[in-house]
């Protein structure tokens, strides 16, 4: 005898039809012309927020002053990178950008300069000036229905300690995010806000939605028997100098079955090293080898710690199950920015399956870039994907 | 007492500090044994190192990484408890709503098909009432329809308080001067408080306020009827008192009392003070733990000051309210009211031919010239309508707003009074939304009185009609 439910009446939502995330690519080389073309495709009325990643080759003061003008007010975060992934998937050369539509998101930004000088009092200042930037314009509760992305100088060499102080300070928020790259150059990478680029910087973007999503990593190696430990090392310059009291390029060659002078970053895509902490194995990637026959890393290294080889499994496959997982749970995703490493995509590229990595990435709706590293809940990890999808807009 | 033995082992003292020393003479393989040796423990020592400074994060970085992992593995533990615990809780949540909500549905089921024929009852004995009896028939008339009504006030009493604990009755507030309650009450009630030699005083007062119509009625008819119940003589009392932050709606009695130590208690159910043991008493007692529940789902505040031996006061704040656009009362004399009815035609649509039987036998009891039917199509050949009364639970999935909607087709000012036995503010809304008059089974004969005069009253009142 109870009433039959009211007729469902179109409700006009605040967001009306547009989608609440717009993606957009530009492969212009002259910088004012590739922020024109981004923010053509970007700018409506109620564009809050705009991210983008950017091959480190574009001339980076020329093209801060070009996006500042294109945006005209809307700020702006990014950084430069080791490659991009567009709404096409991989590419290089080229400025991914995605807008922030301020009726589904709050977003508040904010740069940490002194990275050596960043303690937890300074931290909780940073949390909560970005928190109180968001509350004004909160479009969901604060605690439940917030991520923050990191974008770090990869090369700062203080991930560990900036994260794990900046961790601290989130308390639950979840955190996400990666480490700026030069193109495999590893000399000069490059956070951008207020307007500039800065080298030896963080870039902590807070976003506050009203959409689900979910901060997740992944990753498709797999622990093999070898051990080795980190006699020698020189933890200023994340630098191992032996590895089972021999140098360290050495006892890495004769683990990889290659002579030293053939160590490059494939060969340290396909054989990384981690460490084992708990059940969890967590990969410490080579950056490169040194004349002395040290080796470098994109982490922090320490005496005695013990690295296990590793050997990847397929990679696509991996991330297919985590991605088709993520739909699962959230909906069809409106976007998964992906901070992927760029080994994996040296890896994809040395197995030529890069164009079907892109067709996977441009299905999923994932926009990125290729990192130096990457960064989820205050951990600084290699050789992952590790991003944030944000699923479709609730329905009223 | 045992002995702790520190018999060197049989194998060499292991130094680790200092490598064995080779003989001048050693084989290859001696050398590669101690090469190999020299090497383990060097191995020996980073691992020492590291062992021993664990703990010791201290700014190292490594350290740092290694407390972001444990904290993390940490977190995930916790929420993997936390996530359990709260599926645990939202499958009990849901297997408890999926109880209560069979639990409603079989109440209002149940309440539905107890109203019907009690309903008919009702419309069959005011009917009767209006008919010429000789005085003994006209006094058991009188008898069984007040019987009947004790019956449904019961089984609304009843009904009401299962929709309150189920959470289902979803309050209609709106604003509307307190007078439109409190004359239509004090009306009914004085004559009540009369029967029983009382005087009952009402003060009006001009306020608007911002409540739930029913609901409130159903709260200051409580105290009306407790009052009445519980004072042997002298006076009732009903009025208001302007505060700060809101009206208060007062009923005061000079009835025996309550007792300090009973004024908690009266608002559980089942429980009575000393009631009058000579008065006919149908109350069950429940009449204070409504006033209780719905007081407490609208948000207004209950008082009740007493004095044993001079009276009690109970009082309501019930928030002010503005009204959208302002509206003459439509005050209506009962001897205009007739004419409005005379000779008025109305098309009253129940599935129910009890029903339809009763509402015809009264409505020409009023002078109107009434049409019933199960469908508007069977009253074709009748004269256009004056007004309709449909109800809203209709066979065969039809609903009474749709019969309404295709008639107002043929005559779009056709007024409209929707009756139905869901107590669902949903409905009454979407009802008011389409400027249709609601009345709630069982059907009061007076109220469906004053909503017919009123709907076809002065504006639509024929020329040459006297008002």
């Amino acid at each position: 005898m109870l009433d039959a439910p009211l007729p469902r009446v179109p409700v006009e939502t605040p967001s009306g039809s547009a989608p609440p995330l717009l993606t957009a690519v530009s492969r212009q080389g002259d910088p004012r012309l590739a922020a024109a073309e981004l923010a053509d495709a970007l700018r409506h009325e109620s564009l809050g927020f705009v991210l983008f990643f950017c091959s480190a080759e574009y001339p980076l003061a020329a093209l801060s002053a070009a996006l500042d003008e294109a945006f005209d007010g809307v700020p702006v975060a990014g950084c430069t990178t080791a490659g991009e992934i567009s709404p096409q998937g991989y590419e290089r050369g080229c400025i991914v950008a995605i807008g922030l539509d301020r009726r589904d998101f709050a977003v508040s930004c904010a740069l940490v300069e002194d990275l050596e000088g960043f303690d937890l009092l300074r931290a909780q200042g940073l949390v909560e000036g970005l928190l109180e930037e968001c509350r004004r314009r909160a479009v969901a509760p604060l605690g439940e229905h917030s991520f923050a992305l990191t974008l770090l100088d990869g090369l700062s060499s203080c991930e560990e300690q900036v994260l794990a102080t900046l961790d601290a300070a989130l308390g639950r928020i979840p955190s996400f995010g990666g480490s700026a790259g030069d193109d495999n150059r590893l000399a000069h990478t490059h956070v951008h806000a207020g307007r500039r680029f800065h080298d030896q910087a963080a870039v902590v973007v807070m976003i506050n939605t009203r959409l689900p999503f979910e901060v997740f990593t992944t990753h498709h190696l797999r622990p093999r028997t070898e051990k080795l430990v980190v006699t020698r090392a020189d933890r200023e310059r994340r630098r191992v100098l032996e590895l089972n009291a021999v140098p360290a390029a050495e006892e890495y060659a004769r683990l990889v079955g290659l002579p030293v002078a053939a160590l490059e970053a494939a060969v340290f895509a396909r054989h990384p090293l981690a460490v084992r902490i708990g059940e969890q194995h967590f990969v410490r990637s080579i950056q490169r080898v040194n004349d002395d026959g040290s080796l470098d890393f994109y982490c922090a290294v320490e005496n005695g710690i013990v690295l296990t080889a590793m050997e990847p499994a397929p990679l696509l496959d991996d991330l297919a199950g985590v991605l088709g997982g993520l739909t699962q749970r959230l909906g069809e995703p409106s976007l998964v920015i992906g901070c992927d490493c760029f080994l994996r995509r040296l890896e994809l590229e040395s197995l030529a399956r890069v164009e079907e990595a892109s067709r996977l990435l441009s299905r999923a709706r994932v926009v990125g870039f290729n990192t130096y590293g990457e960064q989820h809940h205050g951990m600084h990890i290699n050789q992952t994907f590790t991003g944030v999808a944000i699923g479709p807009r609730p329905t009223p | 007492m045992a002995c702790t033995s520190t018999r060197p082992s049989p194998a060499l003292p292991l130094d680790l500090a200092r490598p064995p020393e080779l003989p001048a003479d050693a084989s290859e393989q001696e050398r590669a044994l101690a090469e190999e040796n020299a090497r383990l423990r060097r191995i020996c020592a980073a691992l020492m190192e590291r062992v021993e400074s664990g703990g010791m994060a201290g700014g190292a970085p490594y350290g740092a990484f290694e407390h972001s992992v444990l904290l993390a593995e940490q977190v995930r533990e916790r929420t993997e408890t936390l996530q359990r615990t709260l599926e645990a809780l939202r499958r009990a949540k849901a297997e408890a709503e999926a109880a209560n909500h069979s639990k409603t549905r079989f109440l209002a089921a149940v309440s539905h098909d107890l109203l019907q024929p009690l309903n008919a009852a009702r419309l069959f004995t005011s009917a009767l009432d209006t008919h010429p009896l000789p005085e003994a028939s006209q006094r058991l008339v009188g008898n069984i329809g007040r019987s009947l009504k004790d019956v449904e006030s019961l089984l609304g009493t009843l009904v009401d308080i299962s929709r309150l604990d189920a959470g289902v009755l979803e309050p209609d507030i709106a604003p509307f001067p307190v007078a439109t309650l409190l004359d239509t009450l004090a009306e009914e009630y004085r004559q009540m408080a009369a029967a029983r030699g009382l005087e009952l005083r009402y003060v009006p007062s001009g306020a608007v306020v911002e409540s739930d119509l029913a609901l409130l009625a159903r709260v200051v008819r409580n105290f009306l009827t407790n009052a009445i119940r519980y004072t042997e003589s002298g006076r009732v009392l009903l009025g208001c008192r302007r505060r700060p932050e809101g009206l208060e709606i007062l009923v005061g009695d000079t009835g025996p009392g309550i007792p300090e130590a009973q004024r908690e208690e009266i608002f559980l159910e089942f429980r009575r003070a000393g009631a009058r043991r000579d008065s006919p008493d149908r109350g069950l007692g429940l009449g204070l733990a409504i006033v209780d529940r719905i007081a407490g789902m609208l948000g207004h505040p209950v008082r009740l000051a007493s004095r044993p031996g001079h009276g009690s006061l109970f009082s309501l704040r019930v928030p002010y309210g503005r009204l959208a656009t302002s509206r003459p009362a439509a005050t209506v004399n009962r001897s205009g009211e007739d004419r409005v009815l005379a000779g008025r035609r109305v098309w009253v649509i129940d599935d129910d031919p009890g029903i339809c039987e009763g509402m015809v036998a009264l409505l020409e009891g009023w002078g109107c010239r009434a049409h019933a039917a199960a469908t508007p199509a069977r009253l074709a050949g009748e004269g256009p309508p004056d007004v309709l009364l449909v109800d809203y639970h209709l066979e065969a999935g039809l609903d009474g707003l749709e019969v309404a909607a295709g008639l107002r087709e043929a005559w779009p000012d056709l007024p409209v009074v929707v009756i139905t036995a869901n107590h669902d503010a949903v409905l009454t809304s979407r009802a008011r939304a389409l400027g249709y008059g609601c009345l709630l089974k069982p059907l009061k004969p007076l109220r469906l009185r004053m909503m017919l005069t009123t709907l076809l009253g002065p504006a639509l009142a024929p020329p040459g009609g006297q008002r």
